[in-house]
């Protein structure tokens, strides 16, 4: 088949760029990454991009294609030649470009290794000298976060690294996810203490794009959400960050709906509150903001607040709740909502999904770590 | 000169990371050279698992799993080593777990183990279907826990030799350009496999032999070269690697006719016979016309939906990438596909190679514990366990108080072959060159070796290397994120291993493990091959010796199953 494509082509010591047309006869099953090679080594072996696996494991094909991280070596051309379409390829954004595909890594691991990405026990290593003891339901919770191949198409497109270079970014903090649940951490608060400081999970504006764009189901945001519901319920809430998903439970349990002009205050305080008051105003002017007294009580607010006494009742608290409720979510998915069926019945069942882990059933998957941690 | 350290691993795959971190450990200053950051190194495509005798799933013992891998090597592995191997397998995956390996488990919360070809007992450890990943990961993890340096996009090109020492290495940096030297009172080479001398293979681009390449060029010895382990699900036409794990569900191998030609050739185990018989079958079925496409075809369509999403989601997902169909609803085309070389630097137990303060481990190095066969698993405990048993020996040599001198004419040198690379403006490009090489040795030494194909190949080679020697252009001049100069490198590693695998698979005038030649010499001949094949570079060409075999207490017996 005949494919187009049009790289951008950048040289960091010159500073030029330039967007280069190719026209290259491919087979059929070719992968953006078979096209780039057909380009290199028939057309213009000066063009660089990193390859290795071709089997997307390794991680070093990251790149965007109309403007959005892929991996080269997952994305077929074929549908993509016939529609006509020459699509325009370019280095991953939010890292500096080396050449024209090839991009800096460095700040990514910088971050990465920021996390502290390494395992500190928290308990004595058994005294038989063999494995810690955990059942594979619970090491299932951070299963998700285990597949990452640091390839850096999240980060490429994460909005809030875009206006903070700082902010810890999705990698990372998937990774941290990693081992705040990995049981056989011991280091879960200081962990948690750290990823609620400047530049930490809290700037995070929920986009969501870093879930949408990662190649491997590694779902950072996800990860985002456990560290966050992990931390507030360990009372590590003084962000603003933190006060703001407070208050969404508060405001909803009290009138059922949010009400916004208590929300600054209450998560930013008051003076930087008081700063806000023209904004405020300019918005209250062009009827964007509803008058706060009387404040108005949403009609159906008792639903509202039976929903929170049932997620409060359910018990488990901090990523473990929001592993459940992947969980619920997950039935619901599967069309099981005959109300006697439990969970591992569920699971059980031919055919369904492989049994993740259920907060609930923690005292029937037992953790065997050999002593308490030493604190 | 860039630095010095006490040990110098050059590679940062499962095998040169667990060295590094071995040889911190040990108190040496480390540092870790590599063509690719460390986790991107293509011990993480490793699938299966990994074997150790923890006995969790069923009895087992070291002695058993020492059993199975010596014949598996169909008797030419070195008993001594593979003795270790097994007897320190099970502290190794330990070690690992406590690190934080992310492994699969049992219910009562043990490491679970999965059954493998050729294993007395099920002995694999893994992590779902991503174990290389899972160990690439812990390694690089405790890597930077204890912040060694590594020489990241540093490409390995030359080793320096000085007062009968190796005292370092000299790299092309890839991000920044320019040659740099690396000075380290010894060395490790870790820089993995070679199957980017086939066409077909399920190695990365990266496994294109440089460990193997430097050490031949410092004039020392290969070891069983002509052992090319061929996988037998490799997806036409990529090679990329299809898990054992689906035939393991059940999933049947179809010749052109429609028949499950695997009848003929293991009528128990079926498609589940070892890897070079069911391998050996393909291609038989493939030269005799009765494959399509030059491959045949898995099909697991009667497995149905549910259990192929449920079991085989990595493969599925594979098959539907790389060769665009789905397994639900079509078969998939395979073939043999070069996967695994038990052949490389020849080492003692502990890793040193001949040149002292020069060591090597992993799939590069031959110890030798794969033989002529590897079992599948053995390979990634293999560098595991002898990369730490190299890691521990280079900084005990080297925190014996030895100094580092590196010639200024090393560096001369390297600048004076790197112009001589760069100036070349007339001649091929080197796509045609490595593809010619692939293509001829995928039809000429593959799955089945006859002697005139051989002979005809030993040419081939010869032509390669005249067309390598007159010169390859290298388009790019630049110094920012040259591959296109590496490349070329490449090549030339490739063609020259190539030359010793032809050398020393004519030689071997009988059929073992992966060396099959049912045309002519069909049996394993012990009496006079039951021994270890020895290249040297000397002059222009590979000369070939043998070397008798390590033996302990294993007599040898037939290889059936
Ligand atoms: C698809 C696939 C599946 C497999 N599955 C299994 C399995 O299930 N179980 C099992 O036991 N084995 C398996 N194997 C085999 C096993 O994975 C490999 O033998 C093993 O991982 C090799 O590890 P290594 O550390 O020696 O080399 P690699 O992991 O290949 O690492 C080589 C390192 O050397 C570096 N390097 C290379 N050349 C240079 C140079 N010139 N300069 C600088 N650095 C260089 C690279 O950057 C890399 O870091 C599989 C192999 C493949 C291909
Ligand atoms: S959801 Fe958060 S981490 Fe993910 S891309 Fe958006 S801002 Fe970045
Ligand atoms: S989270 Fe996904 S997109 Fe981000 S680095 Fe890991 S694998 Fe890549
Ligand atoms: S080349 Fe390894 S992920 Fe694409």
């Amino acid at each position: 088949m005949q494919v187009g494509l049009k790289v951008w082509r950048f040289n960091s010591r010159t500073g030029e760029r330039e967007l280069q047309e190719y026209e290259i006869a491919a087979p059929e099953e070719a992968t953006l990454l078979d096209c780039l090679d057909i380009v290199k080594d028939q057309h213009d072996g000066t063009l660089a991009y990193r390859k290795s696996c071709r089997m997307m494991i390794c991680g070093s094909c990251g790149m965007r294609m109309d403007g959005a991280a892929v991996l080269a070596c997952k994305t077929r051309m074929y549908d993509i030649a016939q529609a006509g379409h020459v699509p325009v390829i370019s280095a991953m954004g939010n890292l500096p470009i080396v050449k024209d595909l090839v991009v800096d890594m460095e700040p990514f691991w910088d971050k990465f290794k920021s996390v502290d990405p390494f395992l500190q026990p928290g308990y004595e290593e058994p005294p038989d000298g063999k494995e810690y003891r955990i059942g594979q339901a619970r090491m299932n919770v951070i299963h998700k976060e285990a597949l990452c191949i640091n390839c850096g198409c999240c980060v490429s497109e994460c909005n809030s690294m875009e206006a903070d270079p700082r902010f810890l970014g999705p990698q990372a903090l998937a990774k941290a996810m990693r081992f705040v649940g990995d049981p056989r951490d011991g280091n879960k608060i200081a962990r948690l203490e750290k990823l609620n400081g400047e530049h930490g999970i809290w700037e995070c504006t929920r986009c969501y794009m870093c879930t949408e764009r990662c190649p491997k189901g590694v779902d950072p945001r996800d990860a985002i959400a456990k560290l966050g519901a992990e931390s507030m319920h360990e009372g590590i809430d003084r962000d603003m960050g933190a006060k703001h998903a407070k208050w969404f439970v508060v405001s909803a349990k009290t009138t059922g709906w949010l009400r916004e002009t208590e929300l600054v205050p209450k998560t930013q305080g008051v003076i930087s509150a008081i700063k806000q008051t023209r904004f405020a105003l300019d918005l209250a002017l062009k009827g964007k903001v509803p008058p706060p007294f009387p404040p108005h009580v949403a009609k159906n607010v008792k639903e509202s607040r039976r929903l929170h006494d049932l997620t409060t009742q359910q018990g488990p608290k901090g990523y473990m709740g929001i592993v459940q409720g992947e969980r619920a979510l997950g039935k619901l998915a599967h069309g099981h909502t005959a109300e006697d069926e439990t969970l591992a019945e569920i699971y059980a069942r031919p055919g369904a999904f492989t049994r993740p882990f259920i907060a609930g059933e923690e005292l029937e998957a037992p953790v065997f770590l050999e002593k308490p941690p030493e604190r | 000169m860039e630095a010095t350290h006490d040990v110098l691993v050059v590679g940062a795959g499962c095998a040169g990371m667990r060295a590094a971190i071995e040889a911190y450990d040990a108190g040496a200053n480390v540092a870790v050279i590599s063509k690719l950051h460390p986790t991107r190194s293509h011990s993480g495509a490793a699938e299966g698992g990994i074997n150790a005798a923890l006995g969790n799933a069923a009895e087992d013992s070291p002695e058993i799993h020492a059993f199975d891998t010596v014949k598996g090597s169909d008797y030419l592995g070195d008993q001594d080593a593979i003795e270790i191997f097994t007897r320190e397998a099970p502290g190794d995956i330990y070690q690992l777990e406590h690190w934080g390996a992310f492994f699969s488990r049992m219910v009562d919360g043990r490491l679970a183990q999965r059954p493998f070809g050729a294993a007395g007992s099920p002995r694999t450890v893994f992590a779902a279907d991503i174990t290389g990943h899972v160990l690439i990961q812990v390694l690089y993890e405790q890597l930077v826990k204890r912040d060694i340096t590594v020489y990241e996009e540093y490409f390995a090109w030359k080793l320096v030799e000085n007062d009968g020492r190796c005292q370092g290495v000299i790299c092309w940096d890839l991000l920044n350009g320019g040659i740099k030297v690396v000075g380290g009172k010894t060395t490790i080479l870790a820089t993995g496999g070679q199957g980017r001398i086939y066409r077909t293979t399920t190695n990365a681009y990266a496994c294109t032999g440089d460990g193997a390449a430097m050490a031949l060029r410092m004039g020392l010895p290969l070891k069983d070269m002509e052992f090319m382990q061929f996988h037998p699900t490799t997806l036409y036409p990529t090679g990329i690697l299809l898990t054992e794990g689906c035939r393991g569900e059940g999933a049947y191998l179809i010749n052109s006719e429609g028949e499950r030609f695997m009848k003929t050739y293991a009528p128990n185990a079926m498609e589940l016979a070892s890897r070079d018989v069911v391998s050996r079958a393909e291609q038989t079925e493939i030269d005799a016309g009765r494959g399509i496409n030059g491959s045949v075809m898995l099909d697991m369509r009667h497995l149905g939906a549910e259990r192929i999403i449920e079991r085989l989601p990595g493969s599925r997902e594979l098959s539907m990438t790389f060769a665009g169909l789905d397994p639900i609803y079509d078969p998939i085309p395979v073939r043999p596909g070069a996967h695994y070389h038990m052949g490389g630097i020849e080492t003692d137990n502990d890793g040193a190679t001949e040149l002292t303060g020069l060591y090597a481990a992993g799939e590069v190095a031959c110890v030798s514990v794969h033989g002529a066969n590897r079992l599948g698993g053995n390979s990634l405990m293999e560098t595991i366990t002898f990369g730490r048993r190299s890691g521990r020996a280079a900084a005990e040599w080297a925190l014996s108080n030895t100094t580092i001198d590196v010639p200024r004419s090393a560096e001369a040198d390297a600048e004076r072959d790197l112009r001589g690379l760069l100036d070349v403006t007339e001649g091929e490009r080197p796509w045609q060159i490595r593809n010619d090489l692939g293509t001829s040795m995928l039809d000429n030494f593959g799955v089945f070796r006859r002697e005139e194909q051989m002979a005809k190949q030993i040419e081939i080679i010869g032509e390669l290397r005249e067309r390598y020697a007159r010169g390859v252009i290298v388009e790019d001049k630049g110094e920012v994120f040259n591959s296109d100069l590496v490349q070329a490198i490449e090549l030339g590693n490739m063609i020259d291993l190539a030359a010793c695998m032809l050398q020393a698979g004519i030689a071997r005038k009988e059929s073992r493990g992966a060396h099959a030649r049912p045309y002519d010499y069909p049996t394993r001949d012990d009496e006079n091959f039951m021994k270890h094949s020895i290249t040297r570079w000397v002059g222009d060409g590979p000369v070939l010796s043998y070397k008798d075999v390590r033996y302990t207490k294993y007599d040898p017996m037939e290889r059936k199953y």
